[in-house]
């Protein structure tokens, strides 16, 4: 396949503009913007079936066509570049190594949905990928491709990068937008959605970084020849993230639909050291997992929602027959415990308590009726809080004990050690 | 009541603070409102002293135009603020799901041996401070740590030596 997202990663250099520019950035935003309408860009975003790369899979053109129409206030772009989710490392492949395909993205973007100002919100962490797309950023405006007039267009976009402080939930898009604000980043009760009031009060649209660098291909190409690279109703290529116990870790740039199985044997190389798949989570720490037996199946979001579980980030972890699952239940619910933001009773005191029940069990005090206590409280966290957090840290705890409870009462009666050894049969 | 402190009365003297009254005024004119500034004036004045004093605080709602305690609330919030010094360098060593299956246990607990401290802690000679971190999205390279900017991936004990010998 011809690499569309990430044909500039091993180009070096290529953040900055000049190496770019000879790569071809910018040609296709500087004809939109000039001869270009507006409602031809939705048409044609529309038209190629591109979902929303950032977790959720919202068909884009859609989600922009919610913007009021003859609305007196400004509108605001916001990009979501707080990557956080467990296992997906794609944004920032863009971000540090091509950050122009973004802007160039995020340019067309605005132009569309009529905003002329967009913020890009980066997770703190990411320092280095913040330097280049900042470097990014001022040499465009140097050129005049970003500022009142872009690109010679006579259209002002104005864009600021803003670092965020180390909080996972602030990559929910109500919460950044809170943080983006100055303050703590806890989400906000929806409706009303962002795109009638988001940031400031003002109608916004939050796209993921990945999804923004789609749409100068779009504009290049065709709208028809991206949907005919994915599926139906699911257009293009997806950077799919892969680690854990496989040969090759990384990050592969493959079309929408593409095989689980192909994914870990033959770009991944196959399981480390020659061993068995014991499970693989398939979208990051909140998706549920499959075991060994159910990998064959096709990554988009319509199929792995029929498998019980999801696309999400596409961040896939890899796990062989080594692997306990006590040990990885203990390691998810330290994150979600962790990283809730506290408002909602049954997110906030589901998460620490389930947390404390599996710590116990892993260090070998656990009862055999902890597990239906996990259950339960699992089951309490769904659907009832002001985001869906809370659910994705109730999946882990329902599919691990769901699809290894032997292995759970195992470690409960026999302790660690039965464990460590390779539990092949499951 | 505008209980406010202005750059006069309150930070005289205060020198690292108001040599970066210049670098705030660009800042807060970057955004709609002032009050977005709180995160990037938190943000340059802990690179700049270290991490984020009483004092900062108040040169941040200052600056954004908000209440102090909105700006503590926001400093208690993040987990890459700091109220108290860290070491001159600061690690975050990631403990996420795939950094775990790929064995950062027993690279973290050679950290902490090699470092003499536990997660938390700053060493005697201030040059190194833990924090145990959630993933921090590198995982085709674990285990990995961050060390002040960079990334650190594939660590082995070797590798964490190497890194960690070689900062002065
Ligand atoms: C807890 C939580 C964390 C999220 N983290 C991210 C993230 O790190 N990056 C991201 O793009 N979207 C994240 N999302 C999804 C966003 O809320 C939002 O759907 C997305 O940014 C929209 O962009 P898209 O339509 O282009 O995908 C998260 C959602 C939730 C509930
Ligand atoms: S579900 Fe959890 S993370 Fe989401 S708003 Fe409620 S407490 Fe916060
Ligand atoms: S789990 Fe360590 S970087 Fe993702």
């Amino acid at each position: 396949m011809e690499a569309i997202l990430s044909r500039n990663f091993n180009i070096s250099n290529a953040w900055k503009l000049s190496v770019a520019e000879e790569r071809g950035a910018y040609q296709t935003a500087k004809k939109v913007l000039t001869s270009s309408k507006p409602e031809e860009v939705l048409a044609a975003v529309m038209a190629s079936n591109l979902r929303g790369l950032g977790g959720a899979g919202f068909p884009t053109g859609k989600k922009w066509s919610f913007l009021p129409k003859n609305n007196p206030k400004p509108v605001y772009l916001v990009i979501n570049a707080d990557e956080g989710e467990p296992g997906t490392c794609k944004d920032r492949y863009i971000l540090e190594r091509d950050p122009h395909q973004m802007i160039e993205g995020i340019i067309i973007s605005a132009f569309a949905i009529n905003s002329h100002k967009a913020y890009v919100y980066i997770r703190g962490e990411y320092v280095r990928p913040y330097e280049n797309l900042q470097a990014a950023v001022d040499e465009a405006y140097t050129k005049g491709y970003l500022g009142k007039n872009a690109l010679g267009s006579g259209y002002a976009i104005d864009l600021v990068v803003h670092r965020g402080a180390g909080a996972y939930i602030c990559g929910e898009e109500t919460a950044l937008l809170n943080s983006l604000e100055g303050g703590r980043g806890l989400p906000r009760l929806k409706p009303p959605f962002p795109a009638i009031v988001g940031l400031f009060g003002c109608p916004t649209i939050i796209n993921n970084v990945e999804t923004v660098a789609c749409v100068p291909h779009i504009m290049k190409n065709g709208a028809e020849w991206f949907a005919a690279l994915g599926i139906p109703g699911c257009g293009g290529t997806h950077l799919f993230s892969i680690s854990g116990h496989v040969e090759k870790p990384g990050v592969y740039e493959l079309p929408m639909g593409v095989s689980l199985k192909d994914i870990i044997y033959k770009n991944a190389g196959g399981i480390l050291g020659g061993r068995q798949l014991k499970a693989v989570i398939p979208g990051g720490i909140s998706a549920k997992i499959l075991t060994a037996a159910e990998v064959d199946v096709k990554m988009d979001y319509d199929s792995l929602k029929n498998a019980g579980t999801m696309l999400g980030s596409a961040g896939i972890m890899v796990m062989d027959e080594t692997t306990c699952m006590v040990k990885m239940l203990y390691y998810a619910t330290k994150f979600f415990a962790h990283e809730s933001c506290g408002q909602c009773s049954p997110c906030r005191e589901g998460t620490g308590w389930a947390h404390k029940i599996v710590t116990r069990i892993y260090s070998g005090h656990g009862k055999i009726e902890d597990l239906d206590e996990l259950l339960r409280i699992a089951r309490n966290m769904e659907r009832r809080t002001i985001c869906v957090f809370a659910d994705a840290a109730a999946w882990p705890i329902l599919s691990y004990i769901g699809k290894f409870r032997t292995e759970f009462e195992q470690f409960i009666t026999q302790g660690k050690a039965a464990l460590l050894e390779p539990a092949g049969a499951h | 009541m505008t209980a406010l402190p202005t750059a006069d009365s309150r930070f005289r003297g205060n020198d690292t603070l108001s040599a970066l009254d210049h670098e705030a005024q660009k800042i807060v004119a970057k955004y709609d409102e002032k009050r977005a500034a709180v995160l990037p004036l938190l943000h340059l004045a802990q690179d700049t002293i270290g991490y984020v004093t009483p004092e900062a605080m108040e040169w941040t709602a200052k600056w954004s135009e908000v209440p102090v305690v909105h700006v503590r609330e926001v400093v208690t919030f993040y987990s890459m603020y700091h109220q108290k010094p860290v070491g001159k360098h600061h690690i975050r060593f990631c403990t996420g799901t795939s950094c775990v299956l790929r064995g950062c246990e027993s690279q973290l607990n050679y950290l902490k041996k090699k470092l003499k401290i536990e997660n938390g802690d700053v060493t005697p000679d201030g040059k190194f401070s833990l924090e145990e971190a959630e993933c921090l999205c590198n995982c085709e390279g674990a285990p990995m740590m961050q060390v002040d900017k960079d990334y650190h991936v594939d660590l082995t004990e070797k590798k964490t030596d190497e890194i960690l010998d070689g900062l002065k």
